[in-house]
């Protein structure tokens, strides 16, 4: 039976034998500006057996490929004219404040660790990105920009705040590479990604990060 | 760009032959340039170094960039020689500030605004540490003390005094109780801010708005700043995310209660943790913690008055109605749908922040021994948890930038639900006439007699 969910365009479908069925429609909006960036109509199935969920999704861009290059790129070279390589350390502060200059560093960290949540989210479990604990720039001879990160994710409905370290390595027009490893109090394995993500069913990922 | 008025005052001081008391910025401008060359770059680093000018953005000459913006504070005397030498070498700018100490006096609390007469000179758009909330609390009773009285209410398990704010208008008739708690978790530093601000606005404007003098009239207003103070003191000196309170199991090792699980409503069955190290642990059995224990015994002592009851919270912009141990719908669940509808309408209508209305169970997750839910079961009907801003971009830490507007848009729903509170138990209510809302008040009365009819 497809059982209609208080939220906004959202169905749930329990099909027997086979798991939960999660049908959604979702506006989404730039993380930065708060700008509408298109809407996506998905399907979540969530099998039976405990194992990563089938996604199907497709999203209506409001920005042109264009128009996020050109901000993939602005990004990218604010990070590359810093003199020394950057670190920072509680990013917001504790007063929600964000230095202008670590603003690039500070939207990686969302675009990456949206990977991690992407990796960890299950049917029960959801994620915010809280904090950005630490950053450090690893200065390479390409142009790669690499940085290590230790994020701190809000876990919903545990309010748990798990602590992740993430290495993070990006060129405008290629896919974030993410490699997390979280500690976790509450359950007793600790889980990592063991080979590079950078999904491409991801709606932020695939085509570099749009900020 | 703010922030670094911040570095102004501290690098006032640095210079010899200026007093360090009253730093004056008259005249002085901040101009904004974007170099185009890298000419251009040079002269204005000489220019920064020689001048000994205030980079406010970047911050070192060395950091200026062709391309980039740079924005600098010109002192007054300076202005004039500057844009000269500016022209001559076709660096175009823009005054971004034509007037820097013109800024500086707005932002700062002067005499005779609004503020100061009603605590003087308090700022309701930064943070507070609990020291400042203490204080601000007796200057508002003392300032106030025709409509606020102040009371304590308990301690808390590091043995801090809790107090809580009435507001209401002396009367001889009975009155009804609206009840609101801010800070039942120690990191949601937005809701504090908000009871505060809320506080403020009644006592501002009971005199001259007719809807706020009406109810002060025929309801008190019970306002607790925060509830977890222990937790709120840790989240501003040790660790700025902690949730829970600050009570000590397990021999010592492990620390704090979700409060918001050890209230007596279906406690310890979902959505919690037996496990202290969890920020779910419910306590030890409900009203475990003494700062639970004191708002309970409290709320059960006047619960034939109290009829409405108000928890702030943050993040997620929702307007939660019970239940979160079932979703068995409550007895009056049509009506608190209704009214919170209503709130989160109104609420919208300032500035377009959407929020979702619904209860715990369907639209969030399961939880049990909230304290909404607690109130809700002993009688009292309209009970109300907010999450406030925001959705998740800072979350938790919400820029400060941002409490006028998120106090500004919740005090439009909170009022929303006092005015039908207000109306639902006194449908007669005297309505006070000022000449200013003369109009607005003649058509209540007449509306209200006639529906008395």
């Amino acid at each position: 039976a497809l059982i209609p969910l208080l939220a906004p365009s959202s169905l749930l479908q329990n099909i027997p034998e086979s798991g939960h069925k999660y049908y959604l429609q979702f506006s989404t909006e730039d993380y930065r500006t708060g700008e509408d960036a298109g809407n996506c109509l998905a399907t979540v199935l969530y099998p039976k057996k405990k194992s990563p969920p089938v996604v199907s999704i497709k999203c209506s861009h409001t920005k042109d490929q264009k128009e996020i290059h050109e901000e993939d790129n602005r990004i990218y070279q604010r990070i590359r004219h810093q003199s020394k390589p950057i670190t920072g350390s509680n990013i917001p502060d504790s007063y929600g404040n964000i230095e202008p200059a670590l603003e690039p560093v500070w939207a990686l960290a969302v675009a990456g660790s949206s990977s991690i949540m992407w990796e960890k989210s299950t049917e029960t479990l959801g994620y915010f990105l809280a904090q950005v604990k630490s950053v450090r720039q690893w200065i390479r001879k390409d142009n790669f920009t690499e940085f290590d990160y230790t994020v701190l994710l809000h876990e919903i409905p545990t309010q748990e705040m798990i602590s992740c370290h993430m290495r993070l390595t990006w060129l405008p027009g290629h896919p974030l590479k993410v490699k997390h490893f979280c500690a976790s109090e509450s359950h007793s394995v600790d889980e990592g990604s063991g080979a590079e993500s950078g999904s491409a069913a991801a709606p932020a990922a695939g085509k570099g990060a749009n900020f | 760009m703010w922030l670094s008025l911040g570095i102004i005052f501290s690098l006032g001081i640095l210079i010899p032959g200026k007093s360090s008391l009253k730093l004056q910025y008259d005249r002085d401008q901040v101009l904004h340039i974007v170099p185009e060359t890298f000419q251009q770059v040079q002269h204005l680093q000489l220019l920064c170094s020689t001048l000994m000018l205030d980079l406010w953005k970047p911050l070192l000459p060395e950091d200026i960039r062709a391309g980039e913006d740079l924005h600098i504070r010109i002192p007054a005397p300076l202005v004039e020689e500057v844009k000269d030498t500016l022209d001559q070498h076709l660096i175009s700018y823009r005054v971004l500030i034509p007037d820097v100490q013109k800024l500086v006096d707005q932002s700062m609390p002067r005499e005779g605004s609004s503020h100061r007469q009603v605590s003087g000179g308090y700022v309701y758009t930064k943070y507070h540490p609990m020291e400042e909330i203490y204080q601000w609390m007796t200057q508002i009773q003392k300032k106030n003390s025709e409509v606020v009285t102040q009371h304590f209410l308990g301690k808390t398990f590091e043995n801090r005094e809790m107090y809580y704010l009435q507001i209401g208008q002396p009367s001889n008739k009975p009155k009804k109780i609206i009840w609101m708690d801010c800070g039942i978790h120690a990191r949601e530093w937005i809701s504090p801010a908000f009871c505060q601000w809320f506080v403020k606005e009644i006592l501002q404007n009971y005199k001259t708005d007719p809807k706020i003098s009406r109810f002060l009239q025929n309801l008190d207003l019970y306002v607790l700043p925060v509830l977890n103070i222990d937790g709120y003191i840790y989240s501003w000196e040790e660790d700025r995310l902690w949730r829970k309170s600050r009570s000590l199991y397990e021999n010592g090792t492990c620390y704090g209660t979700d409060l918001n699980r050890n209230f007596n409503s279906s406690w310890g069955s979902v959505g919690i943790s037996f496990n202290c190290s969890s920020d779910l642990f419910c306590g030890s059995g409900p009203e475990s913690e003494p700062e639970t224990k004191a708002v309970a015994q409290f709320i059960r002592s006047k619960k034939s008055d109290i009829v409405c009851y108000l928890t702030m919270h943050s993040y997620g912009q929702l307007i939660l109605t019970p239940y979160g141990s079932t979703t068995k719908p409550p007895s009056n669940s049509e009506e608190l749908m209704q009214v919170g509808k209503e709130a989160a309408a109104a609420l919208t209508g300032k500035y377009g922040t959407s929020y979702k209305v619904g209860s715990t169970a369907l639209i969030l997750y399961n939880n049990s021994g909230s304290s909404r839910d607690w109130v809700h079961t002993i009688g009292i009907p309209l009970s109300y948890t907010f999450e406030l801003r925001d959705m998740g971009t800072y979350g938790f830490l919400l820029p400060a930038s941002q409490i006028q507007p998120t106090c500004e848009e919740t005090m439009l729903a909170v009022t929303t639900i006092i005015d039908y509170v207000d109306k639902k138990y006194f449908p007669n209510g005297a309505v006070v006439l000022t000449s200013s809302s003369l109009g607005l008040s003649l058509c209540l009365s007449i509306v209200l007699t006639w529906t008395a009819l």
